[in-house]
C-alpha cells in the first residue's frame, strides 16, 4: 500500500513539475504583453497571481470540510486535513499578498490601498495564520484541536466574502474575469490562465498531501510519548 | 491589446460599476519603477516562499521519522508495542 502511494505521490510531482514547466514558458514566450501603459511585463504576474488565490480558496475549503468534519466527529485524519489545509492556505495566501503589490506598485502605482478585495483577502489570511499559530503554540490537546477548528470554519465564511466583494464594492482591483471575456480578449492569455490553475491545483494537492502525512507524524509522535512515559521509557 | 481608459488609483468609489474589467494602470504614467525588475521580484517571492515552505516541511518530516523511531525502539526495548495504541 506505501509503494502505491508513493508511486502515485511522485506521479503527481512529476506532473505538478511539468505542468509549471510548460506554465512558465507559456507564460514568457506565448502570451501577449498587456497593460502596456504600465511597462507591460508586471501583468504576467497576474497568471500566477490569480491561480495562487484560487489554490488558497480550495485549501481554506479543505480546511473548513476537514475542521467541521472532526467538530462532528474527531479522529486525528480529520484533524491532520484541517491543519494541513490551514497551513497550506496561508502559503498560497502569502504568494498573493506578496505578488499583488508588486503587480500594483507599477499598475496603480501604489503597492497597497485599503480596496474590499485586498482588505478581505489579507483578514482571512490573517484568520488563516491564527489557526497556524494555535496549532503551533497551544498544544495538541482535544481543546486546542476543537477551538482550531472553530477557527478553520470561521476562516472559510471569510471567502465568499472576498469573492464577492469585488461584485458588491467599487474599489481599484479589477475583475478581469468575466462572462464576457473582460480583460482576457487573447486566447494564448485565457489558456495561460487555465494552465495556471490546473498547475496550482496540482500543487495544492502536493502541499496538502505532505502537510497532512506531516500532520499524522506529529499525532503520532504524542501517542508514542505518552504511551513512552507511561511505561517509564522515557522521563516526562 | 487589452488597452483601456486608464483609471486613477485613488479613485475608490463605492459603486461597484467603478471597478474595471480590463487591465488598465495608473493615470499620467508616473510610476518609473522597472515592470521587469518588479515581475522578477514578485517570481522569486513566490517561489522563496514556496520552496520555504517546502524544505521546512521535508526538514520537519525527517525529524519527526526520527523520533518516532527513537520512540518505537524504545518502547519496543521495554516490551511495549509502539503501534499498540494508534
Amino acid at each position: 500500500m506505501t509503494g502505491t502511494k508513493d508511486k502515485l505521490f511522485y506521479a503527481l510531482l512529476a506532473a505538478t513539475a511539468a505542468t509549471f514547466a510548460y506554465l512558465i514558458g507559456y507564460i514568457f514566450l506565448v502570451t501577449p504583453l498587456a497593460q502596456l501603459e504600465a511597462g507591460g511585463l508586471a501583468q504576467k504576474i497576474f497568471y500566477f497571481h490569480v491561480p495562487a488565490a484560487y489554490a488558497m480558496y480550495l485549501c481554506g475549503g479543505v480546511c473548513c470540510i476537514a475542521s467541521a468534519m472532526y467538530l462532528y466527529f474527531p479522529t486525528d485524519a480529520r484533524d491532520a486535513a484541517a491543519r494541513a489545509g490551514a497551513d497550506c492556505a496561508v502559503v498560497f495566501g502569502a504568494m498573493v499578498l506578496a505578488s499583488g503589490p508588486l503587480w500594483a506598485k507599477k499598475a496603480w502605482g501604489v503597492y497597497w490601498t485599503w480596496d474590499p478585495r485586498l482588505t478581505t483577502t489579507l483578514l482571512s489570511v490573517l484568520v488563516f495564520v491564527s489557526v497556524v499559530m494555535l496549532r503551533a503554540f497551544a498544544g495538541n490537546g482535544e481543546a486546542e484541536r476543537k477551538f482550531a477548528s472553530a477557527l478553520g470554519v470561521l476562516g472559510t465564511v471569510t471567502l465568499p466574502i472576498i469573492h464577492y466583494a469585488v461584485v458588491m464594492w467599487g474599489g481599484n482591483h479589477p475583475t478581469v474575469i468575466t462572462k464576457t471575456g473582460g480583460g482576457l480578449r487573447d486566447p494564448a492569455m485565457t489558456h495561460a490562465l487555465l494552465v495556471g490553475f490546473v498547475a496550482m491545483t496540482l500543487l495544492a494537492g502536493l502541499l496538502l498531501w505532505c502537510r497532512t502525512r506531516l500532520s499524522l507524524s506529529l499525532s503520532h509522535v504524542a501517542r508514542l510519548e505518552e504511551q513512552a512515559i507511561a511505561t517509564g521509557q522515557i522521563e516526562y | 491589446m487589452t488597452q483601456a481608459q486608464p483609471e486613477s488609483a485613488s479613485t475608490t468609489l463605492a459603486d461597484p460599476n467603478s471597478r474595471s474589467t480590463e487591465f488598465v494602470a495608473v493615470q499620467g504614467g508616473g510610476e518609473t519603477t522597472s515592470a521587469a525588475s518588479l515581475l522578477i521580484a514578485a517570481y522569486l517571492l513566490m517561489w522563496g516562499l514556496l520552496f520555504a515552505f517546502v524544505f521546512l516541511s521535508w526538514r520537519r518530516q525527517a525529524r519527526v521519522e526520527t523520533r518516532i523511531a527513537e520512540l518505537e525502539k524504545a518502547i519496543a526495548a521495554g516490551g511495549g508495542d509502539g503501534n499498540a495504541r494508534q
